[in-house]
């Protein structure tokens, strides 16, 4: 059944449009990669997903609700939970308190000490570096911290904007490994925005590419793989 | 143009004013708001022009009223030559206090003026051998035009006015010219100036180094009128303050703006002074919430002061 | 004949070198395309180019005269504007106005520097806007006021930085053909795009940058189609 479901989606900032009837969809627990040249509106689309953006027009719905418009906060409360770019964790507090503050909302909130645990499971960093200072960890463990703090929320969706953003290839193996097991072990279906292409179509079950705030293409990975479509969206007409 | 027709005006019924009036506390009052408007609009060249908000600008009005001060005192020379002395000096601590723009940003460059300042204020307070420490100087009154000792309000007035005019003058300069717009666009995005071949760290300078020359003469001529050189209040914080906000008030960035905040800033002062007499600190502590009041009211009414809120009606 | 040497420019930050060695000539007349996927190092390049940073190694020549290390305002005396990927109007003047500014650099009168602002304004499109305060503006026309402002100080090099940026689909052709018109007058221009249709339609030639190194100089044909670029942009399985 498609759990997320993004329709004609117009958003601007101010007279500046971004998006232009952007669509996408996903599936229950799916791995979706969203992928486009730079400018192309890739963070604006999920930023409007989680609700940090509002769309001038079109729909976003989520297990059957209209969640256009709606908040960030709120939203988290639905089950979307964002990873924003850069990780952005408070780097003055300590993993745990940054991991803690992830199950904020009403829904996830009285269950925070099992979640905690489990993910501990998950994730042996989290209880190893527990009182340690966000800031003096490196990217690598930065993201999987933030990862760690976005499923806090309990999300049935998770959204992270650029995993692999400045990582060394044995962290983005790590980080492509969790995706991998949170899907797979938890059921948790995941939307990520990444640059390298090859890299995210490797991790993902499907890929959704957009062009100058359009939605162009929207198929199974193995389609996208080698593309000549894809190559002509980024590197423009080979043939001139 | 509408300021035009409004500077005029104000030039004119201040010309003419002496003429008219007779009256000492009221010829006393428009020297006043004279000199405070003419300090507005030397402290509006480097804060409204520029872009450089500055809270340090008694320091240069502080050499001033000093330069004029001790040429007479100490040296028994005119103190016409305190004028042109503390005008120099003025420019060099301007020159400083440029090169402080050029490495602060924002509140820690208004930060940085205070501190200079208060760094003058301390040294003329205690440097007794020189200064007379913290008892101030009182001026000598020497009659003679030459010796500035002139008991005549009226030529007060039209002394005060003619600098006024300069100070008018050299802001419709800053308006109109080549080197007008470049610092506007430096006051507006610095980088993108930059881009464009502006010199902005030197236009900075430059810009406060004249508008501390300008205030250093007000501060001479002050002395003078006045009497008497405390360095708590020649070199106070709360003096620039007045000048930042009577130009705020009256339109930042505008010619006119200044002298019409002025003319609203030592009005309510005089006021102030009238009702409750003497400085007593609770004195001080009014004008604060007054002005704060007036500052809130303005910015939410009329952004763009005075002149602005006339322009638009 | 070079018009602009750049010789092994290197520049870091902290821990990351954004410009590695980067060296090539741009003779006189030429339109040069800068292209690369986010964080190559093409913006850090032009702050290099004009004087904003200054490089840790290597040096910059415009005619032989050395451009490394001077500021920027020098730089641009000298014969180099540039405009901003983040617009940056002087919003508290009208649009002649701010032209004017970029007239003033060569221009010392003031009436003579308002009929040439007039003149470029016409030649951007937007002579109409001439009173209008610059906040007024919409992005197309505040991209063609950047332009118009940069153009009045009579550069004899013009970096443009994402002309087309957030610029919407119909209004590109425009500004395309006044890139043209401004290459075809004799300006010499270097152009960072990520709209890979718009740099092939303009450029005579493409530099690619990935991780801070020059991968690519060339016909942009020839680019596109290197293997090192489709792999930087898309992956290694892309590479034909």
């Amino acid at each position: 059944m498609t759990q997320l479901a993004v329709e004609a989606l117009d958003v601007a900032y101010g007279d500046f449009q971004v998006l232009w009837s952007a669509e996408l969809e996903m599936q229950a627990g799916e791995i979706v990669a969203v992928l486009g040249p730079n400018g192309a509106g890739k963070s604006t689309l999920v930023n409007t997903i989680s609700g940090l953006l509002r769309p001038r027009s079109g729909t976003i719905t989520f297990e059957g609700e209209r969640i256009d418009g709606m908040p960030a906060y709120r939203a988290a409360g639905e089950g979307i939970a964002h990873v924003l770019e850069r990780r952005r964790l408070f780097p003055f507090l300590t993993v745990r308190d940054n991991v803690l503050l992830g199950a904020h909302n009403p829904r996830a909130r009285p269950h925070r000490e099992q979640t905690l645990a489990r993910l501990e499971a998950l994730l042996p960093l989290l209880k190893a570096r527990r009182t340690q200072l966000a800031h003096t960890l490196s990217g690598g463990e930065q993201q999987m911290v933030a990862i760690a703090r976005g499923l806090m929320a309990r999300p049935k969706l998770l959204m992270i904007d650029e995993p692999f953003l400045g990582l060394a290839p044995r962290m983005v193996q790590e980080i492509g490994a969790l995706v991998r097991r949170i899907r797979d072990e938890q059921g948790i279906s995941v939307l990520f925005i990444e640059q390298n292409v090859e890299l995210s179509l490797r991790l993902a079950d499907r890929g959704v590419v957009l062009e100058s705030g359009r939605t162009v293409l929207s198929a199974p990975s193995a389609e996208l793989l080698r593309s000549a479509e894809v190559k002509r969206i980024f590197l423009g007409d080979v043939a001139l | 143009m509408k300021t035009a027709a409004g500077a005029v005006a104000f030039f004119a019924i201040a010309g003419l004013a002496p003429l008219v009036v007779g009256d000492a506390f009221l010829l006393d009052s428009l020297v006043l708001i004279l000199i405070w408007g003419c300090a507005a609009g030397a402290w509006n060249i480097a804060g409204g022009y520029a872009g450089q908000i500055s809270l340090g600008h008694s320091a240069f009005f502080g050499l001033g009223a000093y330069a004029a001060a001790l040429c007479g005192v100490r040296w028994n020379i005119s103190p016409w030559y305190g004028v042109a002395i503390g005008a120099a000096l003025a420019m060099g601590a301007g020159t400083v206090i440029g090169f402080l723009a050029n490495r602060l940003r924002g509140p820690y460059f208004v930060i940085a003026t205070i501190a200079v300042s208060q760094v003058l204020l301390l040294g003329a307070a205690r440097w007794r051998g020189f200064t007379a420490g913290s008892e101030g100087i009182p001026v000598p009154f020497r009659p003679g035009f030459w010796t500035l000792g002139i008991p005549d309000k009226r030529i007060w007035v039209w002394l005060v006015l003619a600098l006024a005019l300069l100070v008018y003058l050299a802001q419709v300069y800053l308006e109109r010219s080549r080197r007008g717009f470049q610092l506007a666009a430096v006051r507006e995005d610095e980088d993108a100036a930059l881009s464009l071949g502006v010199a902005a760290r030197r236009l900075k300078v430059v810009a406060i180094a004249v508008s501390a020359a300008f205030t250093a003469v007000c501060g001479a001529l002050w002395a003078q009128y006045v009497g008497f050189v405390d360095p708590l209040y020649v070199f106070s914080v709360d003096l620039s303050v007045r000048f930042a906000l009577a130009a705020i008030i009256g339109g930042l960035g505008t010619a006119l703006g200044p002298f019409l905040g002025s003319v609203l800033v030592t009005t309510v002062e005089t006021w102030l002074r009238a009702q409750f007499g003497g400085l007593g600190s609770h004195l001080i502590g009014l004008y604060l919430i007054l002005y704060g009041i007036a500052l809130i009211v303005m910015v939410r009414f009329a952004p763009q002061g005075i002149v602005g809120w006339l322009r638009h009606r | 004949m070079s018009l602009l040497r750049v010789r092994g420019v290197t520049k870091r930050f902290g821990g990351i070198t954004a410009n590695r060695g980067i060296t090539f000539d741009v003779a006189a007349g030429e339109l040069v395309g800068i292209i690369g996927p986010n964080g190559a190092g093409k913006s850090t390049l032009f702050e290099c180019i004009s004087g904003f940073y200054r490089p840790d190694d290597g040096a910059v020549e415009l005619d032989g005269t050395r451009l490394t290390r001077m500021s920027p305002d020098r730089v641009c005396r000298l014969g180099v504007a540039r405009t901003f990927q983040k617009l940056r109007p002087f919003q508290g003047l009208t649009v002649i106005e701010n032209v004017m500014v970029g007239a003033f650099t060569r221009i010392h009168d003031v009436r003579h520097a308002r009929e040439q602002a007039h003149e470029w304004l016409r030649r951007v499109g937007l002579a109409e806007k001439a009173n209008a305060h610059a906040r007024t503006l919409s992005t197309g026309q505040r991209k063609r006021l950047e332009l118009a402002r940069a153009l009045a100080t009579q550069p004899r090099l013009l970096l443009l930085d994402e002309v087309t940026g957030g610029v919407d689909q119909r209004s590109i052709p425009g500004l395309v053909e006044l890139v043209r018109e401004l290459h075809a007058g004799g300006l010499t221009l270097l152009v960072i795009e990520h709209n890979m249709r718009v740099v092939t339609a303009v450029a005579q030639r493409i530099i690619a940058l990935h991780m801070g190194e020059v991968i690519a100089d060339g016909a942009p044909g020839a680019v596109s189609r290197d293997p090192k670029v489709v792999e930087a942009y898309l992956g290694q399985a892309y590479v034909a």
